[in-house]
């Protein structure tokens, strides 16, 4: 059983020997605490531009209007260096932080054309029925509104954030050891290439299905008004 | 109760009222009929600011509320409205339907809201389906619920924009007898509708509206068996 002792062997060298497995399990923890923190600020900044690009107001209209053109129109790869180097040069932040908000900052252009979508989406009958019983505007959108809005774009917000927890295997660019990282340090330790990106896609699988079925769970409980 | 005068409203280029003057007094029930497109849900919905007049003057209880100056949202509380959509809230039970207004603009204790909830679905005879969802509602049942809801807040008028007009023939009735029932217990009551029946059985004035304005208004079996506008002589052979 040559083979079989050679892939025994690869595998202690890549993830037991020095402890490399804790390379991988930190990594792990790097890209959850980014992708979380991410998320949130994706929601928040989605949400004032998506109400931005609502807006009746010009300026308002346009600034939402600029912010997803250029988020849009540039690589997160770029925008990450240019907030790490550039803006964030002074700042004594965590480094994972600045990853987070950069991208926050990337993901809210994302999410803020999902949130529009879903605003619209909404028969404008909800919003005058919700004003002829006195409600004003602003209890309309919050008890009414978005409600069922989040309910149709749950999908595509689910999406958004799959994508997002996967475009944070670029932060090694700044120095982060995430799971991607994680990996390609132990390849070039080790100088094997198989074991180590395998395993890479194998961790953000199981993180990304996980994801997956815990939200699927969520959208299930979102649904339950739909029922006949 | 409500006076409206010179009343204008145009979309863009479309002048939809072109100059209407009434006035509505606690108690009646002024059905409005008239073809599509003459502006009878336009102005209804002036009534309670849905739409904004281009142009006149409306006063609710004396109080100008075309004003810039007004609470639009208190205004609306004293109107209830019925669409012809239903407009339910989807996502929320029946009894949250009509309980998340009073709750909301603190009229209404949770508890008092319920138990006022109870009492609507009752009259309205769904008692049974509090905890149901719209979705498992038939239309005439929706549209109960709609009266329903609306009355929760507890209007001094009621708005009816075209109810039965989106239900299946046979749902028509029930909805129309809670109307009835409603018209009964004193309800001052502006519905605009295409059922002749209950204008003529219900209404306390019929107003006949074509082209932006009020063409001939009087009590509705004076109106059907004497039209004297020519324009309602042509609606009415059609419709009757």
């Amino acid at each position: 059983m040559l083979w079989w002792d050679g892939i025994v062997a690869t595998f202690i060298k890549c993830f037991l020997k020095d402890d490399r497995y804790l390379l991988l399990l930190d990594g792990i923890g790097v890209t959850i605490k980014i992708s979380l923190l991410a998320v949130l600020i994706g929601i928040a900044i989605g949400l004032v531009i998506a109400f931005c690009a609502l807006s009746k107001k010009k300026v308002l209209n346009l600034i939402g209007k600029v912010y997803t053109d250029v988020i849009r129109g540039t690589p997160s790869v770029t925008q990450l260096m240019i907030i790490y180097f550039v803006v964030f040069a002074t700042v004594d932040l965590e480094k994972w932080v600045i990853a987070a908000i950069a991208f926050g900052i990337n993901s809210g252009a994302y999410v803020s054309e999902i949130i529009r979508a879903g605003i619209l989406s909404i028969d404008k009958g909800q919003t005058e029925a919700g004003r002829s019983l006195g409600l004003n505007a602003m209890q309309t959108m919050v008890s009414i509104i978005i409600p069922q809005a989040v309910k149709n774009i749950f999908p595509a917000l689910c999406n958004e954030f799959i994508v997002l927890v996967k475009e944070t295997a670029i932060v090694g660019y700044i120095g982060l050891v995430d799971i991607q990282k994680a990996g390609d340090l132990i390849k070039s330790a080790t100088f094997e290439a198989f074991m180590p990106l395998i395993a890479t896609a194998i961790i953000y699988f199981v993180l990304i299905k996980t994801l997956t079925l815990a939200l699927a769970r969520v959208e299930k409980a979102l649904r339950k008004s739909d029922n006949r | 109760m409500i006076t409206v005068k010179n009343l204008h409203k145009s979309f863009g280029d479309v002048h939809v009222l072109t100059g209407i003057d009434e006035h509505i007094s606690p108690g009646e029930v002024v059905v409005i009929i008239g073809p599509s497109g003459s502006g009878k849900s336009t102005f209804l919905r002036c009534l309670n600011l849905l739409e904004q007049p281009t142009d006149g003057e409306i006063y609710v209880d004396n109080e100008l509320i075309t004003s810039p100056k007004v609470d639009v949202n208190k205004v609306r509380q004293k109107m209830g409205m019925v669409f012809q959509q239903f407009n339910l809230f989807p996502h929320l039970t029946i009894m949250e339907n009509i309980t998340l207004a009073p709750v909301k603009l603190k009229k209404m204790t949770k508890e008092e809201a319920i138990k006022k909830g109870e009492e609507l679905l009752e009259r309205v005879g769904l008692a049974e389906k509090a905890n149901a969802y719209p979705a498992q509602l038939s239309g005439g049942q929706k549209q109960r619920v709609a009266i329903a809801r609306a009355l929760a807040m507890q209007p001094e008028i009621m708005l009816f924009d075209e109810p039965t007009s989106a239900l299946d023939p046979e749902m028509v009735g029930e909805v129309l007898d809670v109307m009835k029932e409603l018209a009964k217990s004193g309800m001052t009551m502006v519905v605009v509708t295409h059922e002749m029946g209950f204008a003529r059985e219900v209404g306390t004035r019929l107003l006949f509206m074509d082209q932006g304005i009020i063409m001939e208004q009087g009590k509705p079996e004076d109106v059907f068996s004497n039209p004297q506008n020519e324009r309602t002589q042509a609606f009415l052979s059609k419709v009757l």
